[in-house]
């Protein structure tokens, strides 16, 4: 589910409420704990032998996606609250498999790209990130399950300044085919967001269960359900007389004063799908997702800050 | 008092007539034909995993329910496919193919004739066999192969095994593939300059899952573990 929302492009709103030091101290400790980092990674592949790391790499190709998506809830707010907003999308990714053993692979993926919100600009975004993936199957039966382990981090940069950060993920995996036109796929993970303002500070645990079933050679419907508790990020406009805390000004929107909020929630998220594939490595995709977020604690005497969202999207994907 | 036979209760006799009928049999074959099944070893007397689409076998239409035997000829028309076993060898022919499996000329040697079309075959191991296409003959041991062919090419890619290529119309271009994983597929052309009809070519139209569900019909697993990530289907990830 995307995080958060808006803010109109030009001049940004001074902001109140918790916002964390300034980025470029947090950045650059960042900044040089990456450097330390990939000094230790590469001295410890001249160890292992540099070249030999390079040549394990088999570099599997480029991939791009092109998305057009309406989010009748850009807010994650209450119905009252709700923003309804197009959002076009653009992503790239690159990555490369490491054989470890016969049964075992490391996976390693980076990417980036944009999204850019039409009417609340505020929330349009870029992002860049890497994604690494540890894989385990025991044998080459057509049934025989994958597992795996990945570390995901990304780089934010909202046209609102709150939001600006990075987002972590740790998780578990599972992938099984079912039968010659259905395969199984499930996980758990661990999402981190880290803003600029506390509130958009986030915690939260995702199950989720994905069923990709083949009409054909070219034609699969996908269904997916995930279940996610943890913090969740909404932003109300003055009809909300309770705001939780921590609470802070939203930046992200300039129609009227919006305050973001913070709050413990149990969301539901179902995915309905439909990928068409045309020969070349390039296929159409149409989805509708479904989201049900219920509070878990609810100030007293606030209204209900349930909220639900529709999301209708179409892509374009290739890989070449 | 009713006579013997005669049931009481309406439910009972309706779920005995649909027993009779096969309904539950017949809803677990459309289940199946909807989400398909898991693949394993076919029971004695059957040769057809899936079929899809209008199949013949010997110009007779093709059912589940149809044997295939070396000497059998095989087409299907555009769009359609079937998933089949021969004795220890197993098949996935795509739509718009013709394919005849020849009655082997000696207890060890078997042989197809690719017509036209593109198939998608695994052979037993020390079973050797010629496979013949409208440009070149292939004989291969231990192997999983596709073929794609029509008059001016073909498309052979060993995906695993041992592979001896020959051009038809060239015997001077002759390449041997040994291969673990899609190594070197290439085209044979028909009209290629002498010693030059061979020539590399991309891993294009099938996939490791598809060799691990014929594998799986003749009882045995492909050599390798992780399928090669190069499905025609990008998704969209999770956000």
């Amino acid at each position: 589910m995307r995080r958060g929302e808006t803010i109109p492009s030009g001049a940004r709103r001074t902001v109140t409420g918790p916002v964390k030091p300034a980025a470029s101290l947090r950045e650059l400790g960042s900044v040089a704990a990456g450097l330390a980092l990939l000094a230790g990674a590469s001295a410890q592949a001249r160890a292992a032998g540099y070249s030999e790391f390079i040549d394990s790499l088999q570099f599997r190709g480029f991939r791009a996606e092109a998305s057009y998506t309406t989010d009748d809830n850009v807010t994650r707010a209450p119905a009252g609250d709700a923003l309804r907003d197009r959002i076009l999308g653009v992503r790239v990714s690159a990555g490369g498999v490491i054989p470890i053993s016969s049964r075992t692979r490391v996976s390693i993926q980076g990417f980036a790209g944009t999204q850019r919100f039409s009417t609340y600009t505020g929330l349009s975004n870029n992002f860049i990130g890497t994604q690494a993936d540890f894989f385990f199957r025991a044998s080459g039966e057509f049934a025989a399950p994958t597992y795996g382990a990945f570390v995901r981090t990304a780089k934010e940069e909202y046209e609102s300044t709150l939001r600006d950060g990075y987002r972590h993920a740790f998780g578990v995996t599972v992938l099984k085919p079912a039968t010659d036109k259905v395969q199984l796929s499930g996980g758990v993970t661990y999402n981190i967001t880290d803003g600029k303002s506390t509130v958009f500070d986030a915690k939260n645990v995702s199950l989720r269960g994905n069923a990709d079933w083949s009409l054909g050679r070219w034609d699969t419907v996908y269904m997916g359900v995930e279940y996610r508790r943890g913090d969740s990020i909404s932003t109300t406009g003055p009809t909300l007389s309770a705001v939780p805390s921590p609470n802070i000004t939203d930046d992200a929107f300039s129609d009227s004063l919006r305050t973001a909020y913070r709050l413990k929630a149990s969301t539901f998220v179902a995915t309905l799908g439909y990928n068409h594939a045309f020969s070349g490595g390039h296929s159409l995709d149409v989805s509708w997702r479904r989201v049900q977020s219920k509070a878990q604690d609810s100030p007293p005497g606030s209204i209900d800050l349930s909220y639900a969202v529709n999301q209708f999207s179409l892509a374009y994907l290739a890989r070449f | 008092m009713r006579p013997l036979g005669e049931l009481d209760d309406p439910r009972r006799r309706i779920l005995i007539q649909a027993l009779a009928a096969g309904f539950f049999s017949s809803a677990g074959n459309a289940a199946a034909q909807l989400f398909g099944k898991a693949p394993g070893r076919l029971p004695a007397g059957q040769s057809i995993f899936r079929v899809t689409g209008r199949v013949t076998v010997n110009t007779q239409l093709a059912t589940l329910q149809t044997r295939i035997v070396p000497g059998d000829t095989v087409e299907t028309a555009p769009n359609a496919e079937v998933v089949f076993a021969v004795a220890e060898e197993a098949f996935l022919l795509r739509g718009a193919s013709r394919m005849v499996i020849e009655k082997p000329p000696s207890g060890l040697t078997t042989a197809l004739r690719l017509v036209t079309g593109k198939v998608l075959s695994v052979f037993g191991r020390g079973r050797p066999t010629r496979i013949v296409t409208a440009t070149s003959t292939i004989g291969i041991r231990g192997t999983g192969a596709y073929a794609e062919t029509d008059p001016e090419q073909t498309y052979f890619c060993t995906c695993y095994g041992v592979a001896d290529i020959v051009a038809n119309n060239d015997p001077s271009s002759r390449e041997t593939v040994s291969a673990s994983h899609h190594d070197r597929p290439l085209y044979i052309l028909a009209k290629g300059k002498a010693g030059g009809s061979i020539r590399n070519a991309p891993f294009i139209n099938h996939t490791d899952q598809e060799l691990a569900l014929i594998e799986a019909l003749v009882g045995r697993t492909p050599p390798f573990v992780f399928p090669l990530d190069t499905y025609n289907a990008p998704r969209r990830d999770y956000p």
